[in-house]
């Protein structure tokens, strides 16, 4: 804890009369420590209780039997849970989700991979237009391309099957993904690829043993994304697949609500089912995800 | 040197062009198979089908059940069941429409049978019903609202139930407060206004203001005046001077006699507001029953149709009807069409139904005891069926109702509830666009 007094540094000359003098880092320090306590935590208490009284409305409606009005979870019960997990066949539609969502991750990675670093390191005519190509295809709703994708999985014989998913959610996934990788690419030195070349390393070997190692929290920003938007996308797996068997999540939610009537213990006791993954993914990369933004945002 | 790159670049471009161009044709050149174009064939009467069922999740194990009754009648059929969650049904279905996959048979209901049909998707079933068992076993009421909304005299969906506007009431609140049941409109605003308490967070009735608002309040309206036709001559009846005067008396209850989160009700909310509070009445319809019985049991509510006037006159719009329609794309419309028979069949047709809280189309199938015991659905049957009873009919067959009644006109309703619009500025807006649809609808129908 620093005092008001401590630390205070005695000015060697005085400024100049017309320039302000900038803040220090210790100064702006001092500041934010005169700043009483009750004032950062109060605005971020009630910050967090706005956030979390949703989250405690689905555990509320999960864990409290049909019917109950209470507003604590008590008796507790997991029925709501045991009916979506068997009867409404949540177990089925989340091995769909974890599949669709991994294997939408590791191609949108290696693709964008590959990608982001051509965009990177290779200069060539069109790259210029391609990049903004790129950027313009963000534009476009998924919905929009619903009926030509539709057309194009069905000449290839893959409606119904999860490949359509995977590839629909992985084309969507790379143009955003490409673009950061190769802001991640460009802040990694060109000279130490080229210290590995001379050592006798191939550009891929190089680019193996020198770079992706430092692209780590880039790729994991990139996956994590990848990875969540997969998990939580409706529309493909609506309209591409059919077989109850094959369902996601999302989907599943959605037949939890008729248009007459819902049950609301069993949609949250889904809605918990479906943001634990989320929820735990983003723990664990939570570090190297601020890390892999803020190193993409640097340079771009 | 330069040149040869510049050569070997342009031939790599027109490759990538060739691919690109020779890709997308393929594509393009879909046959249109199982799409509205496909003009699809009998077939031999056995072998796989492919059943959509338009209210996926919460009719799966009834329709499972449905579909292994026929399986085991009809050994050498197949049925596939795909379950489409309701609210996504209407883009399922136009999707499969425009790029193909389109089932041999679909549940579609009335609010989206012009749409579907007016695509050229839906094989007319009017001959296939004269010549099958079913004729003179289906409501002629459901079967004329179907053909109604199927834009003309074709049917093009076979009603398997009907579904009544019904005002929920907590009998232990109306008890308390001594009060009669809200068979009446003068006892029903008497009602709201008695049981409610704001100081207690105690409202007398909640009204739908978000998503699906306008038609509870038509019903409401035209349930006031006793305006029998929704149209006079080629103008609509909506903006009638007796039914803004409704209107401004049912919109006066917001806030007054209900919470003031109503202005974003959708159904979801609305129930689960009222099944967790104390709330007197809600309109809405048989669909919620199982919800009120689990959250409030079966002793503290009941369910009538909505108030009729002092007279006992009821007057009330139409309700949108479930059924089942055989695709034009089918190749295999003969067994289709024996499934479509068997789940109208009495005793198939009354185990749905039951299922489902609603009326059975099949008149045998409503003569059921259950029926005799689900008093809802017992009432609502005899307001259907009744012949006092005079049923608005909705222009379910206008291709833009869904827009105008949805997109064009709930935020309108939010704003009359907000009192940023008058009752009379809002049912003009409607009618105006209701009579430019209508004016289109029949330029186009002869």
């Amino acid at each position: 804890m620093i005092t008001k007094d401590a630390g205070t540094i005695a000015p060697a000359a005085p400024a100049p009369a017309a320039e302000e003098p900038r803040p220090t880092l210790q100064k702006t320090r001092r500041a934010w420590d005169e700043v009483p306590r009750w004032q950062i935590y109060l605005p971020l208490s009630v910050y967090l209780l706005f956030t979390l009284v949703p989250f405690y409305w689905i555990l509320l409606f999960a864990l409290r039997p049909a019917g109950s009005t209470s507003l604590v979870p008590w008796p507790m019960t997991f029925d709501h849970f045991d009916k979506v997990w068997t009867e409404r066949s949540f177990g089925t539609y989340f091995q769909n989700s974890v599949l669709i969502a991994l294997a939408t991750l590791v191609l949108t990675t290696v693709v964008a991979l590959a990608g982001g670093y051509a965009l990177a390191r290779f200069d060539f005519r069109i790259k210029r237009g391609f990049m903004l190509a790129l950027l313009c295809s963000q534009f476009v709703p998924g919905a929009l391309l619903l009926v030509p994708l539709f057309q194009i999985f069905a000449k290839l014989q893959m409606i119904n099957s999860l490949g359509s998913v995977i590839i629909a959610e992985t084309v969507f996934q790379l143009p955003l993904s490409m673009i950061l990788i190769s802001g991640f690419i460009r802040n990694v030195p060109y000279s130490l690829e080229e210290a590995a070349w001379v050592d006798g390393c191939d550009r891929f070997k190089a680019f193996r043993i020198v770079v992706l190692p430092l692209l780590r929290p880039g790729l994991i920003a990139v996956g994590s994304f990848a990875f969540v938007h997969a998990w939580n996308h409706f529309l493909f797996a609506l309209m591409f697949l059919s077989d109850q068997g094959k369902q996601t999540i999302p989907v599943g939610l959605n037949t939890l609500m008729s248009s007459d009537s819902v049950d609301l213990g069993a949609l949250a006791a889904g809605g918990i089912i479906a943001a634990v993954p989320v929820v735990i993914v983003f723990a664990f990369i939570q570090k190297w995800l601020i890390t892999g933004f803020s190193a993409g945002a640097v340079k771009g | 040197m330069k040149i040869s790159i510049r050569r070997s670049r342009r031939a790599a471009t027109a490759v990538a062009l060739g691919s690109v161009l020779a890709l997308t044709a393929t594509a393009c050149g879909d046959d249109g198979s199982g799409s509205a174009g496909d003009k699809g064939g009998e077939g031999s009467g056995k072998g796989e089908i492919t059943f959509w069922d338009n209210n996926g999740g919460v009719r799966t194990d009834i329709w499972k059940q449905i579909i292994a009754d026929f399986e085991k009648k009809y050994p050498d059929i197949k049925v596939n069941y795909v379950g489409i969650p309701a609210a996504s049904a209407q883009s399922k279905y136009d999707t499969a429409i425009q790029g193909g996959g389109l089932p041999d048979v679909g549940g579609v209901g009335t609010a989206m049978l012009a749409e579907v049909a007016v695509q050229g998707a839906l094989e007319p079933l009017d001959s296939r019903v004269e010549k099958s068992a079913l004729n003179g076993r289906l409501s002629k009421n459901l079967l004329d609202s179907s053909r109604a909304a199927g834009g003309g005299d074709t049917l093009y969906q076979v009603p398997t139930s009907a579904n009544n506007g019904t005002l929920w009431y907590r009998t232990d609140l109306f008890e308390k407060a001594g009060l009669d049941a809200p068979t009446t409109w003068s006892k029903f605003y008497s009602a709201a206004d008695k049981l409610t308490a704001k100081g207690k967070n105690a409202f007398g009735f909640t009204i739908r203001g978000g998503e699906g608002a306008i038609a509870p309040a038509l019903d409401a309206v035209y349930g006031q005046t006793g305006i029998t036709s929704f149209w006079n001559g080629d103008k609509t009846t909506v903006n009638d001077p007796k039914n803004v005067a409704a209107l401004e008396k049912y919109v006066a209850l917001y806030k007054k006699d209900t919470p003031s989160a109503d202005v974003n009700n959708d159904f979801t909310k609305m129930v689960a507001q009222w099944d967790s509070g104390t709330i007197g009445m809600l309109s809405h319809n048989l669909g919620s029953y199982q919800d009120h019985l689990k959250a409030l049991g079966a002793d503290k509510f009941r369910g009538i149709p909505n108030p009729t006037q002092d007279d006992g006159t009821r007057v009330q719009v139409s309700n949108p009807v479930d059924g089942l329609s055989l695709f034009k794309s089918s190749k295999n419309k003969a067994a289709a069409w024996k499934f479509i028979e068997f789940a109208l069949s009495a005793e198939e047709n009354s185990k749905f139904n039951e299922s489902a809280g609603q009326v059975p189309a099949n008149t045998d199938a409503a003569k059921d005891a259950w029926i005799q015991q689900a008093e809802p659905t017992k009432l609502a049957a005899e307001a259907l069926n009744g012949t006092g009873t005079k049923i608005v009919q909705l222009p379910y067959y206008l291709p833009d109702w869904n827009t105008i009644s949805k997109a064009d006109n709930e935020p309108n309703f939010q704003k009359l509830l907000l009192g940023k619009m008058t009752a009379k500025q809002f049912l003009d807006t409607l009618a105006d666009q209701l009579n430019a649809a209508q004016a289109d609808w029949k330029k186009n129908h002869g």
